[in-house]
């Protein structure tokens, strides 16, 4: 039972039915309570300053005692930077396995990927599918969860962020994980409703800073649509598998996401989106196709380092606000 | 009477109004200011408004570096944007338009609808379009700041991205021989190429130019030939901020 580093989302239901733990480097990353730290030993080693800090604080958690076994890197579908972070890994001896999603979304292209990854970790389809029935009756409580939030309005922000975004590993294990969703669901079944007045949707990568829906919230704003973290949790209810991993929007492009977006504006009555950028990242270029196409006010928040959100961004954040009142 | 204080990041602006005009106002530098009449409390920071010269019946209203970072303890706190959006409308009588205010550390646009702001873009992580960068290049020209921002004519093309590394690029054009005139308008050019896509995204075809910067005629000049739309500064350019906290004081009260 190996401990098998992902760089982001990949078909887990193949990890899992190898019989290994997979564990998502960003939520190892991010949940440190040295992340900071761990941007430094990246940028110490040679990263440069102007460089995703997430990628750095992925490097950092595979060298720096995360007590990984293997990565499997994305290559396309996710981000350029990965392949330096798959070279610099394997410059310090860590053993890589490639995924990579195409981008026309390519039915058989992505099936030959999935069965390299099912050869590399030396399962069976047979296996990855009962794997895949068991995460469905997860996926259907965490999309429970997510529903809570917007038509219940007695679920958080940061919690429809938080159990979404788990599922790219589910922490790594199943069963806890799930206990831990129904314990929720079932408290926020009889939650009090939130009453703010204004509710948004947050778009992009997940932030990198720490109180950023404790903020909004704070100040009479909830966030109701967690857009890639929604994607992570794949709420599609498709039996065949690899049609799952071709209905999930991140890896393929802007304009599929902004389809996703669109629906999900109107089905949750969003007041306004915050469209999360990373800085020096690739999708800070896309937020002007956002701007295009969507017909909502947007508000493109930029983090660097992981922490608390800086004087600046919660000016902005204060000031859009305003504005939708 | 009404208060008003804008917390810049290099100046303190404090105005004091009665119904329809300025009665008084007061620059203070920002770091002497929270030193010689300021004091923060647990309930946030308390300003000698008697030193100052604020009235008791005065009503204060405060912005600055966001509603939740900054608490003046006897003051309504509103959002900055919002300050300059209302002292734009008080100062000019329009209600179409965008506000560009170029401050000390700060680069805002604004674009303002029936009264209203709809849409704005600030600087983030970068403080080259702004005063800070304007003062710097100053320096380094041994002139005034008032000097560097009157020129306009043949500027010399300055590419570097970050304020600070333009100081040796400007002193590198300073050695090929360029006049002071053509050096200034350079630095003037710079700043406005990068304000250049905020104004382009959130246009209308009046500009109200506020912030420490609109005192220079330069920009103002360069953004009304470049981009072909009016651009009007106010009266009261550097307290446009301070005047819409006062407004939005009278405004409550009425």
């Amino acid at each position: 039972m190996a401990r098998i580093g992902i760089t982001t989302t990949v078909p887990v239901e193949i990890i899992l039915a190898a019989g290994h733990i997979p564990v998502d480097l960003n939520n190892v990353f991010i949940n440190d309570k040295e992340a900071t730290r761990l941007v430094e030993v990246a940028e110490d080693a040679g990263y440069p300053r102007n460089i995703c800090g997430w990628i750095k604080g992925l490097y950092s958690v595979v060298v720096d005692g995360g007590n990984i076994d293997k990565v499997i890197a994305v290559t396309q579908g996710d981000c350029s930077n990965t392949h330096a972070l798959m070279e610099t890994l394997q410059l310090v001896g860590v053993e890589i396995i490639p995924f990579a999603y195409p981008f026309d979304q390519d039915r058989d292209i992505l099936k030959l990927q999935m069965n390299k990854l099912i050869t590399a970790l030396g399962t069976d389809w047979a296996s990855v599918m009962a794997v895949k029935k068991r995460l469905d009756q997860v996926r259907g409580k965490v999309a429970e969860l997510d529903r809570l939030t917007w038509q219940d309005n007695t679920v958080s922000g940061f919690h429809n962020h938080l159990y979404q975004v788990s599922c790219s590993d589910f922490n790594g294990d199943v069963d806890v994980f799930e206990r831990d969703v129904e314990e929720f669901v079932k408290k926020a079944q009889a939650a009090p409703e939130y009453t703010e007045d204004l509710r948004l949707g947050f778009i992009g990568v997940p932030p990198i800073f720490n109180d950023l829906y404790d903020h909004f919230q704070k100040m009479g704003a909830r966030v109701v649509f967690n857009e890639v973290q929604r994607q992570f949790a794949m709420p599609y209810h498709v039996d065949d598998l690899v049609e799952q991993y071709r209905m999930y929007t991140y890896p393929y492009g802007v304009f599929r996401r902004i389809e996703d977006i669109k629906v999900e504006i109107e089905k949750r009555n969003l007041d306004g989106i915050v469209h999360y950028v990373q800085s020096f990242c690739f999708r800070q270029i896309e937020d002007m196709i956002f701007r295009e196409k969507l017909d909502i006010p947007i508000l493109t928040i930029e983090g660097d380092k992981p922490g608390k959100l800086d004087a600046r961004t919660k000016l902005r954040m204060d000031s859009f606000l305003e504005m939708l009142r | 009477m009404f208060c008003g204080i804008d917390l810049g990041s290099r100046s303190v602006k404090l105005v004091i109004m009665d119904h329809n005009s300025v009665q008084r106002s007061e620059l203070f530098e920002t770091v002497q200011f929270y030193r010689q009449y300021g004091r923060p409390t647990p309930e946030g920071l308390v300003v000698d408004f008697k030193a100052v010269g604020i009235g008791e019946n005065c009503d204060v209203v405060a912005t600055g570096y966001g509603r939740n970072t900054i608490s003046i303890v006897g003051a309504t706190v509103i959002a900055e944007l919002k300050a300059h959006t209302v002292g734009a409308i008080w100062q000019t009588g329009l209600t179409n338009f965008t506000v560009l205010d170029l401050g000390g550390q700060d680069s805002k646009v604004i674009k303002v609808r029936n009264g209203k702001m709809v849409d704005f873009a600030t600087n983030d992580k970068c403080a080259a379009s702004t005063g800070r960068y304007l003062e710097n290049m100053a320096t380094v020209l041994g002139i005034s700041l008032e000097e560097l921002s009157a020129y306009r004519e043949n500027p010399v093309e300055l590419s570097a991205t970050c304020a600070i590394f333009g100081e040796s690029e400007l002193i590198g054009r300073i050695v090929e021989g360029y006049s002071v005139a053509e050096l200034s308008a350079g630095v003037n050019y710079t700043i406005f190429k990068r304000i250049k896509p905020m104004l382009t995204s959130l246009k209308s075809e009046t500009i109200i130019f506020t912030g420490g910067v609109a005192l220079g005629s330069a920009i103002g000049q360069i953004i009304e030939s470049e981009l072909g739309i009016k651009v009007i500064v106010p009266k009261y350019p550097q307290l446009n901020g301070a005047i819409g906290c006062a407004v939005h004081g009278q405004e409550k009260r009425r």
